[in-house]
């Protein structure tokens, strides 16, 4: 009995005061510093204060059954200790001396001064010194871990200490001692006659987790020792249970690993008093036996099982313990790291290497063991509550998440994740969607199963709320008071599906009402598609000269003022547009044509990457310099607009869609201006003496018609080319959008008794939700964006925006056009010099500017008409013709033939992939010659 | 705002048409009798009034409309009429004596060279009070004696004071058939040369068409004036609502005309509209629904045409513009009309030149009621017109052989110097008529005379 006093004064708390001055005295006179000053911070209850002489009688003096008493009265002060949670004996980082490993410095560096220990390894080796003393050790993350170090070890106690032999004992000694002993091997403490098992090292933390075996000294009756050894299964488990819930409990484990542990914790109380009334037994019951002991264990022996069942597999989740077989690092993720960096977090070496359990796992853990033992009503009513009791502070955070669209998650135990370093404020320059699309996200392998089903719900539900409460001013608490605090709440899913259905309302009423999207839509229509393209011809009138320059030359503040000019201009359909101060005038330094083959070669490496246009914008843009092999472009081909869209609605009109939104407008402004200087060459061809002239040179009328003709038919090309990308395409591709808008507004007003609704009432609602919701397509403001996207995307597409061949050939037909169509003033000039009637020009000097000229052609002209007649024909310059002929042939050649390579790859690819082109091909046959059928003539 | 169009009117017939064509603009951008916004109206931006109209400083809406006349009566019907204070009293011009120019485009043209600066002034004064002005219109008929003859006068100032604007001109043909005036084919044949060679595109009404289809259409014996100037206002007031309601295309008269007018000589453009119900003339009857297709099948119809010529086997289109009005149009309908036109060969076209049915799809004005879904009207340049041409030199010849009314036009200034001026004229419309003919040719572009030539080039 001494030695069973002695064990359990070495492991008990009011030892600290002893064993720290034993500890000083052992340090050479070196004074214990930060353990006595620790000392003095924890004023110990009185009652171990009385403790602490009985520990030093009993150190000193034999066992005797007054002291046996007085250790009861230990056990029962270490009971009040252990329910208020304050002093534990802390063993895993503590290592004692006397494991005496190559590891033992590098822990100890921990909590003491290295001399102490320089002493103590001295005296190790030659005599086992037994000097049991016990310390305070630094707090840890978890605050209720237990800061006494491991207690000594039995086996290392001298042998003097040990009690007599137990087969020295009759059959009633042992059971008498092996009750005593068993009430310390319950609470985690190696007895006389029963300690840890010889591989068990209390200073390893794995050891601990696992639990200790404990090992019965040899000489014990074989049907007690069947007995115990049941008994002992249980009390190891008990003590891997107390190593899980101080290891589970450090800060880095979470909130839900936390509240598991506090449930676990709970139980153990109850396991604890459970001991103490066994105590009670022991001392006050002299018929008290341990099969009586045995059978009022089993059903609280059945509980830790399950327990320790809980706690070894979340575990090995957690890589504490190694998992049986596959050990993968393939959950590595490289994002979280680089997240964790970017936010200056703790990046502990640990932490994020291994695999953790944490959160949504452990929950899932444990609904997955909730189903396998479904059919073990013990176990399954201690599953549930650790559920219950597990998953409340998840529920807090969905809650929180949900109705306020918060997130309160230190710990990353949260299904969503949040990446601070994306903001809102650099949604201007935002080309891949990022806020929306990474701001938030799901961590996929931390989802609960029973959120499973629902997780895009539950991240969008708070997606939007937080749209909606960072645009301010808008309630967007949601009625808490419903609110399910734990997963088995029959509300749950509710839950998720009314806040969901709430924040997207929220959000959808916010965007479609707040911020008019429909009228920003309208707006952006005006300036990118062009619908009401008259404010914009009218820009481009004022501002031709400034966009005849290169592009690097043009004034962009100077198109600004003429832009902002058109659209105040009172009358005008954009100055009733309410937006317009948001668009602005850009110029882009590479030409539409080869950015978009740009953007289409890389596509074609990378076919799968959606992002990858935006990607090339932005690499484009912030490297100017890397195309120095493209041509200089002029102001005509370098003007873009931009438009600037307040943050709610810049969600759906992102950069990303003004990305595409600009490429349109590149396009059909490419093709307005070519037809505006088709018509201003038309307008040449109409009002220039030498073209209205009837000349007296058929040759020279035949020309003309030729080049009238030319002209007429290139009108016709881009004319047809422009209707089909503004009626057959962009129109109808917008009305498609529109619909689906107009869906949901109404929808969503007819609808708006959802948020009245009380959750009670939900379940006869919810098959209704399902129902609209197959009604309208565009139903969340996901599904709006995508369908924006999608529109310009198909849009692109239509136009021919895609094909890199069809974008050549369509680059040369305008290219073509256009040096026709600037080449006509030019033209003009060679009639005047080629046409015999106007040889009287000949003479005159041309250095005078075209509109001079043409008054005197004009005076000229009549003069010359009236005397007419009388004049022979002056002679003809037949030279000068043939080279105006020349040209001419030229020009219809170049228009010929690739008008016809046009409107074979349109084939091609309409029949092939884009069927809408069909349509395009139908028209620019038309631009063709309508050679006359030989059948039809011959019906004629 | 930019693009804007003044309107000059002149004489009895193109004053008479103006007054239904500003009636029915007004109504269309629900402009009231006096030129205030209807309150209906207020809020809506969605039409630019400002390329007819121009606000004064108490913001009424005034047309940019010059009102010329030598005889007092249409405009002083117009000054006593609904609409009188719409209009501003300045661009009033009235001859001197108030005494016509007696159906004499001699007189007409004299009259002009007297009181051009007076006009020129209103002229002036209205170009500049727009920002940039796209071009003018033209009202008149060419068989009379103010239009024609003043009208003409004013075509050739014109293009020497604004040689960069366009001029169009809707120009009402005289019925060739009946005749009521005895001096039309010489006042037809010296207007036709001004239109020739100093407008740049002229939409040929003929009276004798207008009366058929105003009676077809209308289920009357006799059509009034009135009702056959609402048809008129109807064209016009469609040919124009690309402008007013402007959308993707065609937003400016230039660019219209461009596409349809490929060669400088030929453009002249025939209408055809449908359908006439009684939101655009009185007493007109509904007819049933519409569809695009309907629309544009109907519009090719010989019946529909707004003139009256008689196309040879080789005659054909140049060019087309159908501009679709309508709420809701489906661009697929327009698809789909195009290839059933084409398949089934419903207009023919040059056989030189690019087939191209352009089409424009416009709104409708939201305050006009609205029996009919969908109205159309086609702009058409067709080589046929030369049969019009044709009929007048034909007819004018017939007169000139026996010298017939020629003393009236001898006493006026023009014909001072003799009778060269018709001889001249004459000239000029063989020409546009061969032009036309030419056109109808498969060597329009390469004729055979000259193929030598034309290929070793």
């Amino acid at each position: 009995m001494p030695g069973s006093c002695l064990a359990a004064c070495g492991q008990r708390p009011p030892t600290i005061a002893s064993a720290t001055e034993r500890r000083a005295s052992h340090t050479n006179g070196l004074p214990p510093r930060s353990n006595t000053t620790r000392q003095r911070e924890y004023e110990r209850p009185s009652v171990l204060e009385n403790g602490s002489p009985v520990m030093e009688d009993g150190f000193e003096e034999d066992v005797s059954r007054s002291t046996n008493y007085a250790t009861t009265e230990r056990r029962k002060a270490r009971y009040t200790v252990n329910t208020t949670e304050t002093y534990r004996s802390r063993r895993s980082p503590v290592k004692d001396t006397f494991d005496g490993g190559g590891k033992q410095p590098r822990k100890i560096v921990l909590q003491s001064p290295p001399t102490r220990r320089k002493s103590r390894q001295d005296s190790q080796p030659e005599v086992k010194q037994w000097a049991p003393e016990a310390s305070l050790i630094p707090h840890s993350s978890a605050p209720l871990a237990v800061r006494v170090t491991v207690p000594a070890l039995r086996r290392d106690a001298p042998d003097l200490l040990d009690g007599p032999q137990l087969d020295s004992l009759s059959m009633v000694e042992q059971e008498k001692a092996l009750l005593d002993d068993l009430l310390y091997v319950f609470m985690g403490f190696e007895g006389q006659y029963v300690g840890f098992a010889d591989n068990y090292d209390p200073s390893e933390e794995k050891d601990r987790l696992i639990g200790p075996t404990y090992r019965i000294l040899p000489g014990l009756d074989p049907s007690l020792k069947d007995l115990i050894e049941s008994m002992l299964r249980m009390a190891s488990q008990y003590s891997a249970l107390e190593a899980f819930i101080e290891v589970q409990s450090r800060g880095e484990y979470g909130s839900v690993n936390h509240a598991l542990c506090a449930a676990i914790r709970r139980l153990l109380k109850d396991y604890l008093i459970l001991v103490a009334q066994l105590e009670s037994k022991v001392t006050g019951d002299p018929s008290f036996t341990i099969h009586q002991m045995h059978l009022s264990l089993i059903p609280t022996a059945q509980s830790l099982i399950q327990l320790y069942a809980v706690a070894q597999e979340l575990l090995k989740k957690n890589a504490l313990l190694e998992e049986d077989a596959d050990e993968s690092i393939n959950d590595f993720n490289a994002d979280n790291i680089i997240e964790r960096l970017k936010e200056g977090g703790d990046l502990l070496p640990g932490s994020m290497l291994k695999k953790r359990c944490i959160g949504g796992n452990v929950l899932a853990l444990l609904t997955q063991r909730l189903a396998t033992y479904s059919g073990d009503p013990a176990a399954r009513s201690i599953l549930e509550m650790l559920l219950r009791e597990a998953s409340k502070p998840y529920m807090t955070m969905l809650n929180e998440w949900l109705h306020h669209g918060g997130i309160k998650d230190p710990h990353d135990e949260f299904l969503v994740g949040e990446k601070k370093s994306i903001r809102r404020e650099k949604l201007d320059e935002d080309y891949t969607d990022e806020y929306w699309e990474k701001r938030y996200f799901v961590r996929e392998k931390e989802v609960p199963p029973q959120l499973q089903a629902v997780k895009d719900k539950v991240l969008l539900a708070g997606k939007y709320l937080n749209v909606v409460r960072e645009c301010g001013g808008v309630n967007i608490s949601s009625k808490m008071e419903h609110t399910p605090v734990s997963f088995d709440d029959p509300r749950f899913l509710d839950n998720v599906n009314h806040a969901y259905s709430f924040a997207n309302q929220e959000l959808l009423s916010l965007m479609l009402s707040a911020h008019s999207l429909r009228g920003r839509l309208r707006s952006i229509k005006h300036y990118f598609f062009l619908d009401r393209a008259e404010f914009f011809l009218h820009f481009l009138e004022l501002s031709a000269s400034e966009l005849r320059k290169s592009q690097k030359s043009v004034n962009t503040g100077k198109l600004q003022s003429l832009l902002d000019l058109v659209l105040y201009q009172p009358g005008s359909i954009a100055a009733g547009d309410p937006y317009k101060e948001d668009v602005r005038i850009r110029m882009n330094e590479l030409g539409l044509v080869p950015w978009l083959m740009k953007v289409v070669n890389v596509q074609g490496l990378e076919a799968d990457n959606p992002d990858s246009l935006a990607e090339q914008y932005r690499m484009q843009v912030s490297v100017p310099g890397s195309k120095d092999d493209d041509k200089d472009i002029s102001g005509h081909e370098a003007l873009e607009l931009d438009y600037s869209v307040p943050f709610p609605l810049s969600l759906i009109i992102s950069r990303k869609t003004i990305i595409r939104y600009q490429l349109i407008l590149r396009y059909t402004l490419s093709l307005r201006h070519l037809e505006t200087t088709l018509i201003e060459s038309w307008s040449e061809h109409n009002k220039a003496v030498s073209w209205t002239h009837k000349s007296s040179n058929r040759r020279i009328e035949v020309w003309k018609r030729r080049a009238w003709n030319l002209r007429a038919r290139m009108l016709v090309f881009v004319q047809q080319m422009l209707f089909y990308a503004t009626a057959e395409v962009l129109e109808p591709q917008w009305q498609k959008l529109m619909t689906r808008v107009d869906a949901l507004e109404s929808d969503f007003s007819s609808t708006p008794t959802n948020d009245v609704i009380p959750p009670s009432s939900s379940q006869g609602q919810k098959p209704q939700l399902g129902s609209s919701q197959d009604r309208r397509s565009a139903q969340t403001v996901d599904s709006l964006m995508q369908e924006h996207v999608d529109m310009l995307d198909s849009c692109m597409k239509d136009l021919g925006l895609t094909q890199s061949k069809l974008l050549r050939i369509h680059a040369k037909m305008v290219a073509g056009c256009t040096m026709f169509a600037s080449y006509t003033s030019n033209l003009t000039r060679n009639l005047y010099s080629a046409d015999a009637d106007f040889s009287f020009l000949h003479n005159e000097t041309y250095d005078r500017t075209m509109a001079a000229q043409k008054e005197k052609v004009i005076s000229n002209y009549r003069q010359f008409a009236s005397g007419r007649k009388e004049e022979k024909p002056p002679e003809i310059d037949e030279s000068r013709i043939s080279r105006i002929e020349e040209t001419l042939v030229r020009h219809e050649e170049y228009f010929n033939r690739h008008l016809r390579v046009l409107i074979d790859t349109l084939n091609y690819y309409a029949a092939t992939e884009t069927v809408t082109l069909l349509g395009l091909c139908a028209r620019l046959m038309d631009a063709e010659v309508q050679k006359r059928d030989p059948l039809d003539a011959a019906f004629a | 705002m930019p693009r804007e169009i003044i309107t000059i009117q002149a004489g009895q017939c193109g004053n008479s048409i103006a007054s239904q064509f500003w009636q029915h603009l007004c109504l269309e951008h629900g402009i009231s009798r006096d030129g205030t916004i209807e309150d209906f109206a207020a809020n809506d931006s969605h039409d630019r009034k400002d390329v007819f109209f121009y606000q004064s400083d108490d913001t009424r809406y005034i047309p940019r409309a010059i009102l010329v006349d030598l005889e007092p009566r249409v405009l002083n019907s117009i000054q006593t009429g609904p609409y009188k204070n719409i209009y501003n009293p300045e661009n009033f011009f009235l001859g001197e004596q108030g005494s016509g120019a007696g159906n004499n485009w001699a007189a007409g043209y004299a009259a002009g060279d007297r009181v051009q600066e007076e006009i020129f002034d209103m002229i002036d004064r209205e170009a500049d009070g727009s920002d940039s002005l796209e071009g003018f219109m033209l009202l008149h008929s060419i068989a009379g004696g103010t239009g024609s003859g003043l009208g003409s006068y004013l075509l050739e100032r014109m293009n020497d004071r604004f040689p960069k604007k366009i001029i169009q001109t809707y120009s009402v043909f005289p019925d060739t058939a009946t005749g009521d005036v005895v001096v039309n084919p010489y006042n037809s044949l010296l207007s036709l040369r001004r239109l020739t060679q100093n407008a740049d595109s002229v939409v040929v009404l003929d009276n004798g068409a207008l009366t058929r289809i105003a009676a077809d259409r209308l289920h009357v014996q006799e059509p009034s004036f009135q009702q056959v100037n609402q048809l008129v206002s109807t064209v016009m007031a469609a040919s124009t609502t690309t402008l007013r309601y402007p959308g993707y295309m065609h937003n400016d008269l230039v660019g219209i005309i461009a596409s349809l007018i490929p060669t400088p000589r030929c453009h002249f453009l025939t209408t055809s509209y449908t359908p006439f119900t009684g939101d655009d003339v009185s007493q007109a009857k509904t007819v049933r629904k519409t569809t695009v297709l309907d629309v544009m099948r109907r519009l090719l119809q010989p019946k529909n045409r707004m003139v009256s010529i008689t196309p040879s086997k080789q005659s054909c289109y140049i060019s087309i513009l159908n501009i679709i009005q309508g709420q809701d149009l489906d661009p697929t309908d327009v698809h789909k009309s195009l290839l059933r036109i084409r398949e089934r060969r419903m207009a023919t076209f040059i056989p030189w030149g690019p087939a191209s049915i352009q089409v424009a799809l416009t709104r409708k004005s939201p305050y006009l009621p609205n029996t009919h879904r969908v109205s159309g009207l086609m702009l058409a340049n067709h080589t046929s017109v030369a049969t019009l041409f044709r009929r007048i030199v034909v007819q004018y010849e017939k007169m000139r052989k026996r010298n017939a009314y020629l003393e009236q036009y001898k006493k006026e200034a023009p014909f001072a110097d003799g009778l060269g001026e018709f001889d001249e004229a004459r000239e000029v419309v063989g020409g546009l008529i061969a032009e036309y003919e030419a056109a109808e040719r498969d060597d329009y572009l390469d004729p055979q005379t000259d193929s030598g030539k034309a290929e070793g080039s």
